[in-house]
């Protein structure tokens, strides 16, 4: 039997409780939320809801699992109705048995007030005046139980003030990555009243994120970042609109997400993506804030490319440089950089919406946390950017091919020399499909000393394509122009 | 032969063993400047993956350096 179901006939509560029975439970509660006639002072008729099935259903088992293991309950069933109801009917049913009352009841609260708050479902109310209304079932109940969040202590502020309120809450940011940086971002702006939050991450939570993104549990291992940091922060500012995007800000969404903003916040962990944000952020004509943090230090950077600033490719003029310095999964780093560096950026967001004095632009600012320094370097635009960067170019422009789109055994065919440059174990781990590669880890060809025969073809081949691109740059950079980085790594077929 | 400061950053940092240090250099410019602690110390990023700033704004690596002159290597990073 499962959890938590969707249906559209008529809730029949005596079946439901009877599939919900157990012989070992003494007690056994039920919940039934029903069609009402009114809504903050409107007559409704009648009501229709729609729910985002797949990813309510999933949402719903785990609510349901979550209560029955936190109040130790035996068997629980949520049943939610969709479609059109009359006044009066059951909308959405709970039931929960339990060893005893408390159990039962407790677990029984905890299944309505989660499915509430968490599951994707809006309803329709039509009014006896013949209009209708989309109400987000969240964001009413939140707003019921938790009254006005209160921006009185920043408004007090002569230079935010009732208008800057307002601009604010008429905002949208959006902020790609919800890692440590956005960890530190999302709840700063949100709490500001950032009228609509959109977070960008692919990632799913792991329990080595934990120490320094406080937005997610344990728990949340496993699922989307930015599905468990929309609710966390709906939780926190439910008057404000948050919208999770659940993919990677790439080239095909990039012009979209960032046409739709005020801001744009980069808070990635790779170059490709900043440079995507960069790019994304000059053609929509926005404000970009970037920032990366490595060990105990942190860069930040405002690109203001919109009003003829200087922008990422001004200081960084060759792109990709993934690969060539350590990630926070392979050099580590404190909690508190990039929730400083998080800081910093949240803060030069409220300068750009609020239009405050001071605004970095031009500038890129280190900061070392190990000794309290920071250094702010003149970074002018590049004397050869035209205004829209001449470096940007479309996605298949026609950059110097550095990267080879092929499968590895049709390079070799071809008369490429294939080089594993990936760690011994993880060579051992996934042999490359071809015979005849030598293997030369990456960090061998930093420390100089590989010779690399100038009549001979070089394909560089690593897990995922970001090693072997960097290494292939970092090649080039010195003057080796017959080396080539399989795009994609061995994620590409063949 | 220029008395400079200079400040690390990030693996910079971390291949010196220190996040700065002022020094008698015969060096004449950024690059002639990197090469000398690129030995030093077995730096392994190639000038082209840096940037060098000199007095608080980013800089050639031909410039002339002179007597007093601030100058950091600024390696990209990506971390968030």
């Amino acid at each position: 039997m499962n959890g938590f179901a969707f249906t559209r006939d008529v809730i029949d509560a005596g079946a439901l409780s009877a599939g919900v029975a157990q012989p070992a439970a003494g007690g056994f509660a039920a919940f039934e939320g029903r069609v009402r006639d009114h809504n903050e002072g409107r007559r409704v008729t009648r009501l229709a809801y729609e729910a985002f099935e797949p990813l309510a259903v999933a949402e719903g088992e785990r609510i349901v699992a979550e209560a029955l293991r936190r109040h130790g309950a035996l068997a629980a069933r949520c049943v939610h109705r969709l479609g059109e109801l009359a006044i009066g009917e059951v909308a959405v049913w709970v039931g929960v048995a339990a060893p005893h009352r408390a159990e039962a009841f407790a677990a029984c609260r905890a299944i309505i007030d989660e499915v509430k708050h968490r599951l994707p479902i809006w309803k329709k109310e039509y009014y006896a005046d013949g209009d209708t209304g989309w109400v987000n079932c969240d964001r009413c109940v939140s707003h019921a139980a938790a009254g006005a969040f209160d921006y009185s202590r920043q408004s007090a502020l002569p230079e935010v003030g009732a208008a800057g309120q307002e601009r604010l809450a008429a905002a949208t940011v959006v902020v790609i990555g919800a890692g440590g940086l956005g960890c530190a971002v999302l709840p700063t702006l949100a709490g500001a009243g950032v009228g609509t939050l959109v977070i960008v991450d692919h990632d799913r939570v792991e329990p080595a994120n934990l120490h320094r993104q406080p937005l997610y549990v344990p728990a949340d291992a496993g699922r989307p970042k930015a599905e468990a940091a929309a609710e966390r922060l709906a939780a926190y500012n439910p008057s404000i609109r948050i919208l999770p995007r659940v993919q990677r800000f790439d080239a095909d969404h990039a012009d979209e997400i960032a046409a739709g903003c005020d801001v744009l916040v980069d808070c990635s962990d790779n170059f490709a993506a900043k440079f995507l944000v960069n790019d994304a952020a000059i053609r929509a004509g926005r404000p970009a804030v970037l920032a990366s943090v490595y060990q105990y230090e942190g860069q930040l950077q405002v690109v203001r490319a919109d009003a003829g600033g200087s922008c990422l490719r001004c200081q960084w003029p060759a792109a990709t440089r993934d690969g060539l310095v350590g990630s926070c999964r392979e050099t580590g780093v404190l909690g508190p950089v990039p929730a400083v560096l998080g800081q910093l950026q949240a803060m030069e967001v409220l300068k750009l919406l609020l239009g405050l004095p001071g605004q970095l632009r031009d500038e890129l600012l280190l900061v070392d946390l190990l000794d309290c320094s920071q250094q702010r370097i003149a970074a002018p635009r590049d004397a050869r950017c035209t205004g829209t960067c001449v470096r940007v170019a479309p996605p298949d422009g026609a950059a110097e091919v550095l990267e080879l789109r092929l499968p590895i055994a049709e390079a070799a065919a071809r008369g490429f020399r294939i080089i594993d440059i990936r760690e011994p174990e993880e060579c051992a781990f996934q042999p490359l499909p071809v015979t005849g590669q030598q293997a030369v880890p990456m960090d061998r060809f930093l420390g100089g000393g590989v010779e690399l025969d100038p009549e001979a073809r070089y394909l560089l081949v690593c897990a995922h394509g970001v090693r072997s691109r960097a290494l292939a740059e970092w090649l080039r950079a010195q003057g080796r122009d017959n080396v080539w980085s399989l795009a994609g790594g061995l994620e590409l077929p063949g | 032969m220029p008395r400079v400061t200079l400040r690390y950053y990030a693996l910079l940092r971390e291949q010196a063993a220190r996040a700065a240090e002022t020094l008698n250099s015969g060096a004449r410019t950024p690059a002639e400047l990197y090469a000398e602690l690129a030995g030093r110390y077995g730096f392994r990023l190639a000038p082209a993956q840096l940037r060098v700033a000199v007095n608080a704004a980013f800089a050639d690596w031909d410039r002339p350096l002179a007597d007093g002159d601030e100058v950091v290597f600024i390696p990209p990073v990506a971390g968030g």
